[in-house]
C-alpha cells in the first residue's frame, strides 16, 4: 500500500476505533498504530512511523492535550475528534476538529486540511 | 378765705375731696390753720403723677393723691383720707411703723426698692412688692413734722422675674433628662417652690376614651399622690369644655363652686381631698393634650402669678415630655433596626463614599471570617477579588449620577481565601438635604447557586459528550452490521439485537447510578435475555464489581457470543449448553465461556464484527485480553482482566 497515508489512531472506544479504521481504509489511509490511553498515545507519538494522528480529545475522562502538545512539538500533523463541542482544544485552535459521530466526508476534509497546511 | 385753700387747686379729685372734707374736729384741724410746710408738701403730692401722699404729724395722718387712691383696694378710698397710717395700712403697719418713726425722729429719708410686704386684705394673705421713698418734711419750727411719700407697686415685675428665673432653672434641669417620669418629677418639684399648694400634678387627656390620667404628683401633707384615671365629666360641669378650649380653670372653694354641684363630682373632689384647684390645660396642634394642676386641701384664692407660672411650666413640661418620648421611641426604633441588622441572614455592609467600611452585620462578618471591628475601617477593595473594585466604583458612580439602587454581583474573598459570590443591592445614604454621604449594601451569598449552576453546566456538557459517544457507538454498530455483502434482513436483525444489548447495558448502569455493576447482574441481564427460560446457559462466580465502561463492553461481548452460539454454536441445536464461570486470583479476573453439545466447530474463514469486537473491546476496556479457541467440541472464550483496573477505570458518573 505505497502512497497510503499512515495514521496513528488515538481513540478509547474500541467500536468507534473500528469504525474509524474502516472509514480511513475507505479513503485510502492505513492505521499503522493505535492507542486507547494517554500513556499509550504519548508513547506511540514519540515512536513515530506515521504521517498523521487522529486524536480523541477525551480519553476515558483524561484530556489528551499533552499528546497534541507533543505532536506539535514533533511537527506531526494531526486532527482532533470529540464528542464535546469546540472547546477542549486548548491552544490548538487551528487544528481541524471532527465532531462525533463523524461522517466520512468530514474526516476526509479534516485530514486534507491538516496535511495541506503542512505541505 | 378762698386764698387759704388755693394750694388744693389742680389737685384733682383728691384735692377736691380734701377741700370738701370736714377737718375741724380732726387731728389736723381746719385747713386754714394748716402750717405752710404741710400745705407745700401736700401741694407737691397732689400734683405728682405717681402715687404720692403726705403722712403728717406723730400719727402720720394720711393725705394722698389720685394715683394713690387707685392703689387703695377693698373700698378703703375715700375712707382712708385723714386717718392715721396705722389704721389705713393696718396689715403692713408692723413692718412700716419703725421706718415712719425713724424718719420723724432722725430726719433721714428712707428709700426701698421691691420691698416685700405681706398683705392681708379681706381675710386673704398674699405677697406684694413695693418700691417707695419716705422724705422728711420740716415744720415751721425746723423739726420734722411729716413725711412726703412716693410709692410704686412692683409686684407684677418681681413675680414675672421670679417666674422667669424658675423657668430658666427648669429648662436647665430638664434639658438633659431622657426619662419622661424623671422630667415630671423634677418639673413638679420646681413648680412647688413657687406655687404653695399641697399637690402639684401632671395629667394627660385621652380624647378617645374621654378620660384624664394623673401621671405624676408632687405632694405635701395632708394630700397624697393620686395617680389614676378619671372620666372627664367627674371633674365638673363645663370643666371639660374649658380644658378643650385651653382655658385656665380656677376653683377657689370646691364646696361653693356651682360647676361642682353634681354628687358624683363632689365625690371625686372629696376622694382627691381637693378644696381648691388651679388647672392649666395644654393645647397642642389645636387639641387638648395634657394639664398641669395645683390642688389644695383648703379653699384659697389662686393668684395670677401662680396661674401664669403654671401655664409657662405646663408648656415647657409638655415640650420636654414630648421630646423625651420621641427620643425614647427613636431609641426603641433604633434598637429594633439594630436587632434586624444583627439578626439578618442577609449580608449588610455600610460604607462611606470613599468605600471605607463603617459597619457590617454579624452575617457579613461571619462570611468574611473576621470580627466586625476588624473589618470596619478597611476599604471595600480589601475584600474584593482582583478587578472587582473597578466594577464596584462604576456602580457607585452610577448611583451618584442617576440615584436609585444598583444590583450587581461581586466576588468577595474571605480571610481564608474562599471566593464568595455576593449578589449586592446597594443604595446611597443621603443627608437631610439629599446629598449622598455614604452607601449601604444588602447582599445575598449566591456562591452555592453559582456552584450548582457550574455543576449543572458540567453535567449538561458531560451528558452531551455521552450522547455523542453513544451515537458514535451506534454509528459503529450500524456500519459494521450493514457492511457490504451482508444479507439485509440478517444485518437488520443483528443490528437491532446489538442496540437492544447496548440499551440493556445502559439500563443496568442507570439502575446502579452509573457506579458500575456486578458481574452477576451483568450475566443475568444479558444471558437471561438469550436463554429464553430454557436454562441452557448457566453462570457462576464470586461477587465482582466492574466499572461502567468495562460493564458495557462485557455486555456487548456476551451478547455477541450468545448470538454466535445461537446461530452456529451450542445454542443452534437442541441439547447444546453454555457455561459461563468466572474466578478471581489476586487482581486477575478470569471469565470462561464454554460451549458444549453443539455441532462440530470449525474456525471461521473470516472473523466477523462480533469476534473482532470481543477481542478488541474487551482487551481495551477491561485492560486485559480475550482469546477465542474454536475447539471441535465447542467454542471457548477466555477473558482475562486486571480487576483493579476494570473496577476503578472509567469515566466520572
Amino acid at each position: 500500500m505505497t502512497g497510503a497515508l499512515r495514521i496513528l489512531l488515538v481513540e478509547d472506544e474500541p467500536i468507534i476505533a473500528m469504525t474509524a479504521e474502516d472509514m480511513l481504509d475507505a479513503i485510502g489511509c492505513a492505521v499503522v498504530a493505535s492507542a486507547a490511553t494517554l500513556e499509550e498515545a504519548l508513547a506511540a507519538s514519540a515512536r513515530g512511523g506515521f504521517d498523521l494522528a487522529m486524536l480523541d480529545i477525551n480519553l476515558n475522562g483524561v484530556q489528551s492535550l499533552p499528546v497534541a502538545d507533543l505532536l506539535k512539538q514533533l511537527g506531526k500533523p494531526f486532527i482532533f475528534t470529540t464528542g464535546y463541542g469546540a472547546d477542549g482544544c486548548g491552544p490548538h485552535t487551528d487544528v481541524p476538529l471532527v465532531a462525533k459521530p463523524y461522517r466520512i466526508v468530514d474526516l476526509e476534509a479534516a485530514i486534507a486540511r491538516a496535511i495541506g497546511e503542512r505541505r | 378765705m378762698p386764698e387759704l385753700k388755693a394750694f388744693l387747686e389742680g389737685g384733682g379729685e383728691a384735692g377736691a375731696l380734701i377741700r370738701a372734707h370736714g377737718w375741724d374736729s380732726t387731728l389736723l384741724g381746719p385747713i386754714r390753720e394748716w402750717p405752710q410746710s404741710l400745705r407745700s408738701s401736700l401741694g407737691i403730692a397732689l400734683r405728682s403723677p405717681t402715687a404720692s401722699a403726705v403722712f403728717w404729724g406723730p400719727d402720720h395722718v394720711f393725705l394722698y393723691n389720685d394715683a394713690w387712691a387707685s392703689l387703695l383696694a377693698g373700698g378703703r378710698h375715700p375712707w382712708a383720707l385723714g386717718r392715721p397710717a396705722r389704721e389705713v395700712l393696718a396689715d403692713i403697719w408692723p413692718a412700716l411703723a419703725g421706718q415712719f418713726a425713724g424718719v420723724l425722729r432722725n430726719g433721714k429719708a428712707v428709700n426701698r426698692i421691691d420691698e416685700l410686704l405681706v398683705r392681708n386684705l379681706g381675710g386673704e394673705t398674699f405677697d406684694s412688692y413695693w418700691s417707695y421713698s419716705l422724705l422728711p418734711v420740716a415744720g415751721e419750727d425746723g423739726r420734722i413734722a411729716g413725711i412726703l411719700a412716693q410709692v410704686r407697686e412692683s409686684t407684677p415685675f418681681v413675680l414675672r422675674g421670679r417666674r422667669e428665673a424658675l423657668m430658666l432653672r427648669m429648662a436647665e434641669r430638664l434639658r438633659l433628662v431622657g426619662d419622661p417620669d424623671a422630667i415630671l418629677e423634677a418639673a413638679l418639684e420646681l413648680v412647688g417652690e413657687e406655687v404653695d399648694a399641697a399637690r402639684i400634678g401632671y395629667a394627660e387627656f385621652d380624647e378617645e376614651a374621654g378620660t384624664i390620667s394623673i401621671l405624676g404628683c408632687a405632694v405635701k401633707p395632708p394630700l397624697a399622690d393620686n395617680k389614676g384615671t378619671f372620666p372627664t365629666p367627674d371633674f365638673g360641669r363645663d370643666i371639660g369644655e374649658d380644658l378643650r378650649a385651653g382655658r385656665t380653670i380656677r376653683i377657689d372653694d370646691s364646696a361653693r363652686d356651682l360647676r361642682l354641684e353634681d354628687p358624683r363630682v363632689r365625690k371625686t373632689y372629696a376622694a382627691l381631698g381637693v378644696a381648691s384647684a388651679l388647672v392649666v390645660p395644654i393645647v397642642s396642634g389645636e387639641r387638648f393634650r395634657a394639664m398641669l394642676f395645683a390642688h389644695h386641701h383648703e379653699p384659697r384664692r389662686w393668684m395670677d402669678h401662680e396661674a401664669a407660672l403654671l401655664r409657662q411650666a405646663t408648656e415647657h413640661v409638655w415640650r420636654e415630655i414630648s421630646r423625651a418620648r420621641a427620643e425614647a421611641e427613636l431609641r426603641r426604633s433604633e434598637e429594633r433596626y439594630r436587632r434586624l441588622f444583627e439578626q439578618a441572614n442577609d449580608l449588610i455592609v455600610l460604607a462611606t463614599l470613599d468605600q471605607v467600611i463603617t459597619d457590617v452585620n454579624p452575617a457579613a462578618a461571619a462570611a468574611i471570617e473576621m470580627p466586625p471591628d476588624e473589618i470596619i475601617g478597611h476599604s471595600i477593595a480589601d475584600f474584593l477579588a482582583p478587578g472587582q473594585f473597578d466594577q464596584a466604583k462604576r456602580m457607585l458612580q452610577q448611583k451618584i449620577e442617576h440615584g436609585g439602587t444598583t444590583q450587581h454581583e461581586l466576588i468577595i474573598v474571605s480571610r481564608s481565601g474562599r471566593r464568595l459570590n455576593w449578589d449586592i443591592n446597594s443604595t446611597l445614604t443621603l443627608d437631610k438635604s439629599g446629598n449622598p454621604i455614604g452607601l449601604h449594601a444588602i447582599a445575598r451569598d449566591v456562591t452555592e447557586r453559582r456552584r450548582a449552576e457550574e455543576r449543572q453546566r458540567l453535567l449538561v456538557n458531560e451528558l452531551n459528550h455521552r450522547v455523542k459517544n453513544t451515537l458514535a457507538l451506534v454509528q459503529g454498530l450500524a456500519l459494521q452490521s450493514f457492511k457490504d455483502g451482508r444479507d439485509m434482513a440478517e444485518a437488520r436483525a443483528a443490528f437491532q439485537l446489538r442496540l437492544a444489548a447496548l440499551a440493556a447495558a445502559h439500563d443496568l448502569l442507570t439502575r446502579e447510578s452509573w457506579e458500575g455493576a456486578t458481574l452477576e447482574a451483568l450475566a443475568a441481564e444479558t444471558l437471561g435475555l438469550h436463554d429464553g427460560g430454557e436454562a441452557r446457559i448457566a453462570w457462576q462466580g464470586p461477587p465482582v464489581r466492574l466499572n461502567p465502561k468495562a460493564a458495557v463492553s462485557l455486555v456487548m461481548a456476551l451478547h455477541e457470543l450468545c448470538t454466535n452460539a445461537a446461530k452456529y454454536g451450542a445454542l443452534s441445536v437442541p441439547g447444546g449448553r453454555v457455561e459461563v464461570g468466572w474466578s478471581v486470583d489476586g487482581d486477575l479476573l478470569t471469565i470462561l465461556w464454554r460451549e458444549r453439545g453443539g455441532p462440530p466447530v470449525r474456525p471461521p474463514e473470516r472473523r466477523g464484527f462480533g469476534f473482532r469486537m470481543i477481542e478488541r473491546a474487551l482487551a481495551a476496556d477491561l485492560d486485559g485480553s480475550a482469546r477465542l479457541d474454536f475447539e471441535p467440541e465447542g467454542l471457548i472464550c477466555r477473558i482475562e482482566a486486571s480487576l483493579a483496573d476494570a473496577a476503578t477505570r472509567g469515566e466520572a458518573p
